[in-house]
């Protein structure tokens, strides 16, 4: 009886809440991720321009630009999911929360949704600045569809991004390559949703006829992409911290 | 011993089946014109070694029949395709129940197979890119299955470099185990994701096959899979013994 | 149910197994330890030793046999206990970007703890921090990040307290703080500890046990140990380290 009332007073909710508030409060104190996180990104930006600087006056940026912007995030994210298991794993703090009475999936949604929301402020900061830098000046700049049709493909890419690279950076930062391992294992697994995200905004971006339709299309393709690997992600956790 | 021996025959099986199968194409089977492609410019027939009658009219832009080559590789090349997807699924199914009973032996028996899945992943890949030459004029073609095969090579090798980064025996099983089951979610919705988004490549893909061009093809399967059955069983014994040495050593030090 | 929590014993470990492939981390280790014990567990690297604390603190689970830590089952009751145990390792388990206080109101929340404000405030006091509670604990020497660590062990009031290697590291004054605190919470609590060290475990314990791969050579109370045969023993076990 006493072990099964004192269970009751656990609420995942309450441990979930608590480990998004310690991680914000940890990033807004460091500051770490968002500013290497920040900071990689303006690098890439400026490999971008090197790269297209030889591409002469009749090159439309626009028609890879969906596909650049998504290479910027797939990069960073990188940088903040290691990071972002590196604070759990250095001072063996996850040993004390797997000790603890917390249910394995509220640790996977509590880094998740942190992982998520960083992402989120560094796409927030850099698809203005992508726009201006590299779409800004150009003819077309005119066209193209709603804001908010790249921002739900922005939120579905995201959302893929966290949660499967939070399952893959908990096992890369228990090995000895940790960023190379995780890159490794990310890239060909988040291949699918890269594919169709980019499809998505590039369609927006463009605005050619009918891009509603491919548009939707890809988001349906994106969105079963995150339900299946979410869930297989959410399962796979518990042997991931178990082992 | 019995299983190397086991492994030997049935390698040396498969590699007379293979062999029967691959001269059968030449001598016996027919030459079929499956699909027709339309291009416009002159097909470079692959390696020079189409009979005259099957060339493509030069440079008149029209239909034009599957190459000679491209034919006599798809003895070779899909039951090698279609065996590496066998002993993918054996790999991931064993990662499974490794997940569940956590014992060290089905770790083995999924590592194994996914080494051969991986040499036959590389040799589909291998026999894909002198087909896609052969047929369609290029080396390479971001076409669905080539593609998929591709991350799918990808996801095999970088199961590999996990396997290697990790030290403790348990959790480079375990970790394995969820890479491989993940991978093996992941790869039919490659396939199917790259056969829905938006292209501007032809597709050129068609096929079919005559039931008189069936027997060599069955012989290619047939020995396809006593090969990749042949290495998974040596590799096993093979591991079987290094555990048994593993065993004695410790013994010798306690 | 009920009298579960009140059973005379602290341990219960029966042929306990812990075995992947050919390697025995774990072989069939039996004994029993009372309420209100402390139980130093010696032995070579290698020896099993942290394998036997992570089965006991359910971080990970048994391949054959039973152990039950106040007659809660590791494997079937594991949620239940978890409440019920502290852990103090050599790794501090704290986040060194969170001062002492938010650290602890972590941790806190992950045990769902009701008033912890004051059982905060009244463990910083007890371990002597109560001046740094608004320090980073980045900023922590090796004494106070260990005094911290028992802080955060005791949050949640737990029956038994397993301690890894908690001397590890530390100089002879923090030892002398560790050691009063744990003279301090000695009475209510069940202690299990790995120890190297010899002088130390045999000085503190009330029991005591040597592991040699993965095998209990000798379980006994430390009034029936004689130290020197005690020593030899060890020492005896040392060659047959390394699995």
């Amino acid at each position: 009886m006493a072990a099964s009332e004192s269970s009751a007073r656990i609420s995942g909710w309450r441990q979930f809440k608590a480990i998004l508030h310690k991680d914000i409060v940890m990033e807004l104190r460091t500051k770490e991720m968002l500013t290497s996180m920040g900071l990689y990104a303006l690098l890439v930006l400026v490999v971008y321009y090197i790269a297209l600087s030889q591409a002469g006056q009749n090159f439309q940026v626009r028609q890879i630009a969906a596909g650049l912007l998504w290479l910027v995030f797939i990069f960073t994210s990188l940088l903040g999911l290691n990071r972002s298991l590196v604070h759990e794993k250095d001072q063996g703090c996850l040993d004390a929360l797997l000790i603890s009475p917390i249910d394995r999936p509220v640790i996977f949604f509590g880094k998740a949704v942190g992982n998520l929301i960083f992402l989120v402020i560094v796409e927030v900061f850099i698809v203005p600045l992508f726009y201006f830098i590299f779409l800004g000046g150009q003819s077309q700049a005119e066209t193209g569809g709603p804001i908010w049709m790249i921002t739900l493909a922005l939120l579905v890419g995201s959302l893929g991004i966290a949660g499967v690279g939070t399952l893959l950076a908990t096992m890369s930062v228990n090995t000895n390559g940790k960023d190379f391992i995780l890159a490794v294992l990310f890239i060909p697994i988040m291949f699918p949703l890269l594919l169709t995200v980019v499809a998505a905004t590039s369609a927006v971006l463009l605005a050619d006829p009918g891009y509603a339709t491919v548009f939707w299309k890809m988001m349906a393709a994106a969105s079963g992409y995150d339900a299946i690997m979410l869930l297989a992600a959410y399962g796979l956790y518990e042997f991931v911290l178990g082992a | 011993m019995k299983q190397l021996k086991i492994a030997i025959a049935l390698v040396l099986l498969g590699g007379v089946l293979t062999t029967a199968a691959f001269f059968m194409a030449f001598y016996t089977a027919e030459v079929q014109t499956f699909g027709t492609v339309t291009l416009d410019k002159t097909v470079d027939t692959a390696f020079g070694i189409a009979p005259q009658e099957l060339q493509p009219p030069q440079g008149q832009g029209v239909a034009y029949e599957r190459p000679w080559f491209s034919q006599k590789i798809f003895y070779f090349h899909v039951p090698v395709a279609e065996a590496s997807f066998l002993v993918l699924i054996i790999a991931a199914v064993f990662s499974v129940i490794f997940l569940i009973k956590r014992r060290a032996a089905d770790d083995t028996k999924a590592r194994v197979a996914m080494e051969t899945a991986l040499i036959f992943v590389i040799l589909t890949m291998i026999t894909g890119v002198l087909w896609t030459r052969a047929s369609w004029g290029v080396w390479w073609e971001w076409e669905p299955r080539l593609t998929t095969y591709f991350i799918m090579m990808l996801m095999m090798i970088a199961y590999f470099v996990l396997r290697n980064s990790i030290e403790e025996d348990e959790r480079r099983g375990v970790y394995a185990a969820v890479f491989a089951v993940l991978a093996a979610v992941n790869a039919p919705i490659s396939f199917l994701i790259t056969r829905i988004i938006p292209s501007n490549h032809p597709v050129v893909f068609k096929s079919g096959m005559a039931s008189s061009n069936l027997l060599p093809f069955i012989i290619g399967q047939l020995g396809m899979l006593a090969l990749g059955y042949g290495i998974y069983v040596a590799r096993m014994s093979e591991e079987r013994l290094r555990e048994r040495v593993e065993l004695a050593k410790e013994a010798l030090e306690g | 149910m009920a009298d579960t929590l009140t059973t005379d014993c602290a341990l219960e470990v029966r042929d306990l197994s812990r075995t992947f492939g050919a390697h025995k981390a774990l072989d069939k280790v039996t004994f029993d330890l009372p309420r209100g014990a402390f139980l130093s567990i010696f032995g070579p690297n290698g020896a099993g030793k942290s394998t036997l604390l992570k089965v006991l603190s359910t971080l990970t689970t048994p391949s054959k046999g039973t152990a039950r830590v106040l007659g809660l089952d590791v494997v079937a009751e594991s949620v239940a206990l978890r409440e019920q145990i502290g852990f103090i390792s050599h790794n501090p388990l704290l986040y060194p970007d969170l001062s002492a206080e938010e650290n602890l109101e972590f941790f806190a929340e992950i045990y769902c703890l009701e008033n912890p404000k004051e059982r905060i405030r009244e463990l910083l006091v007890a371990v002597e921090l109560d001046h740094r509670r608004l320090d980073l604990v980045r900023t922590f020497s090796r004494g106070m990040l260990q005094r911290l660590s028992i802080a955060r062990a005791l949050l949640h009031s737990p029956q038994i307290i397993f301690l890894d290697e908690p001397y590890s590291g530390l100089d002879p004054h923090a030892m002398d703080i560790l050691d009063s605190l744990i003279a301090q919470i000695r009475a209510q609590h069940t202690f299990v500890m790995v120890s190297h060290d010899l002088a130390k475990g045999l000085e503190l314990c009330s029991h005591a046990l040597i592991l040699a791969k993965g095998a209990v050579v000798l379980f006994d109370e430390r009034d029936n140990i004689d130290a020197d045969e005690f020593a030899a023993t060890y020492r005896a076990t040392v060659g047959m380290g390394v699995s």
